[in-house]
């Protein structure tokens, strides 16, 4: 060359894009460049910045990503400034169902058992509160009508208001709830019928000021009776996570849940094992109460993924009395990184479907002339 | 994680009236299904026209008028279409599955297997 343009030092935008073409979402299976996530590309001279956009907040490897982004471009030859900033927008995947809609929600997961006392709502405030750390906007439904046990766990016994027909969930911990047991005494049972509870739970979907959120948690009554098969028809489900304890009566169950989802066609994002052993408060040794693999066995023998095992730990229950919920008050314990890898996991669970599916599923009507 | 890679299953991504008794569906994987609508009216499953015990058919065909045409249908979740007809019957829910299953489109007619 014979002019040495000083141009030519200059760090080119495309040179940028190559080198982060070469990472890789391990979920998606695709490079970040050609998914579209790299935003905001800004060179000027060495200092290179840019948004890396994600699907969810709740990404498992996040920081993993970061660092890869940052070693690649600092690795261009004239780059001396990077920074890379991690951002999310959780795609819908298609919530609309169309006897129910819940405009600005994006994604719909019951969170569901076969059989009642395996903990599926101490999971669900678990996961909800797991998801809400990473900076997802979280909502929580609990559809046990006949048994609410959210208000104690979320520890919150504030009435929502209604304002202009609509019902302003109770909000916790940054987490909008909403459940019968707001409604009604504590101590008075509900003594309701199928529709009656079809109709309870048609408003608490349809008629509560959910507002924008990326995921709104349903705690699912037990069992596959008539309030769990309306919410799978007519909800608008994203997804299904199925919550079992390792032994074979409880698998027995699971079995009847999972099914009964994929009867009505809602994606199963996996299995939960729920008191998978007894972690001893001295030694830390394991005791496997209720036998061992049964998760793992009824997510292989069904075809769907064993999203985490939790074992039993004396202060899950503690803070499910006192609500607050383990992965708040402890969250440096072993179960509430669990419960946080388990949101990482359904959150890209539900990515990857939407990567799949997108636009698979419209809700369709015709007027016949 | 070992994301489990979800299988996506049969759904319609198009409904057309192709005539004043004949109804279209486009499935999501590219086939295109016709139908004449009485035919999927004499096999609804509800239980007004199959006995929830037996399974037998408690609906008379010849109890539903020859020009019956649908008035709205719409999808019932992620798996199934909902038909409001002429004759005011309402309470049927069509699976995906059985109304793919039983498509009246030339090809499906000369080989019943190719669904």
């Amino acid at each position: 060359m014979f002019f040495k343009n000083k141009e030519s030092n200059q760090v080119s935008e495309n040179s940028i894009l190559k080198v982060l073409g070469e990472v890789n979402d391990p979920d998606l299976n695709r490079d970040i460049v050609s998914l579209g996530f790299v935003k905001n590309l800004k060179v000027q001279s060495g200092k290179v910045s840019f948004d890396v956009e994600l699907t969810t907040p709740a990404c498992p490897v996040k920081d993993q990503l970061k660092n890869q982004c940052y070693e690649k471009v600092k690795a261009i030859p004239g780059v001396t400034d990077v920074e890379v900033k991690m951002t999310a927008n959780v795609r819908s995947t298609g919530t609309q169902g169309n006897r129910v809609t819940i405009p600005g929600v994006r994604n719909v997961i019951a969170v569901a058992s076969g059989k009642g006392g395996v903990g599926k709502s101490t999971v669900t405030v678990n996961l909800a509160v797991a998801l809400s750390e990473t900076g997802a906007r979280v909502g929580l439904l609990d559809a046990d009508i006949y048994g609410p046990s959210i208000p104690l766990m979320m520890g919150t016994k504030e009435k929502p208001v209604t304002e202009a027909g609509r019902i302003e969930p109770v909000v916790k911990n940054g987490i909008k709830v909403m459940s019968m047991g707001f409604l009604v005494p504590e101590n008075q049972p509900i003594v309701w019928r199928g529709p009656m509870i079809h109709g309870a739970l048609t408003q608490f979907l349809t008629q509560v000021n959910w507002g924008e959120l990326d995921y709104l948690l349903i705690d699912m009554p037990p069992g596959t009776g008539d309030a769990q098969l309306s919410i799978s028809q007519s909800a608008p489900l994203s997804g299904a996570v199925i919550v079992t304890t390792p032994q074979e009566v409880s698998l027995l169950d699971a079995r009847k849940g999972l099914r009964m989802f994929q009867n009505v066609k809602v994606p199963i994002l996996g299995v939960v094992e729920n008191m998978a052993g007894f972690v001893c408060g001295h030694c830390e040794e394991v005791t496997p109460i209720f036998r061992v693999g049964g998760g793992e066995k009824i997510a292989h023998e069904m075809g769907v993924s064993l999203l985490g095992s939790i074992p039993l730990d004396p202060r899950i229950a503690e803070g499910g009395d006192k609500g607050t919920p383990v992965v708040t008050a402890h969250p440096a314990s072993e179960v509430s990184r669990i419960y946080k890898k388990l949101a990482g996991d359904v959150a890209a669970q539900l990515s990857v479907y939407q990567a799949q599916v997108a636009g698979q599923f419209k809700p369709l009507t015709l007027e016949w002339q | 994680m070992a994301v489990n890679m979800l299988n996506i299953p049969l759904a319609p991504v198009g409904l057309k009236q192709l005539g004043s008794q004949v109804l279209g569906i486009s499935w999501n994987d590219g086939h295109e299904s016709k139908y004449q609508v009485r035919n999927i009216r004499l096999s609804c499953r509800c239980a007004n026209c199959i006995d929830e015990w037996t399974r037998e058919k408690i609906l008379k065909d010849e109890t539903v008028p020859l020009d019956i045409r649908p008035k709205k249908m719409e999808t019932v979740g992620r798996y199934a279409l909902q038909i409001d007809w002429s004759d005011g019957h309402n309470t049927g829910i069509f699976t995906f599955e059985q109304l793919r299953s039983q498509c009246e489109c030339e090809s499906c007619l000369q080989n019943p297997k190719s669904h």
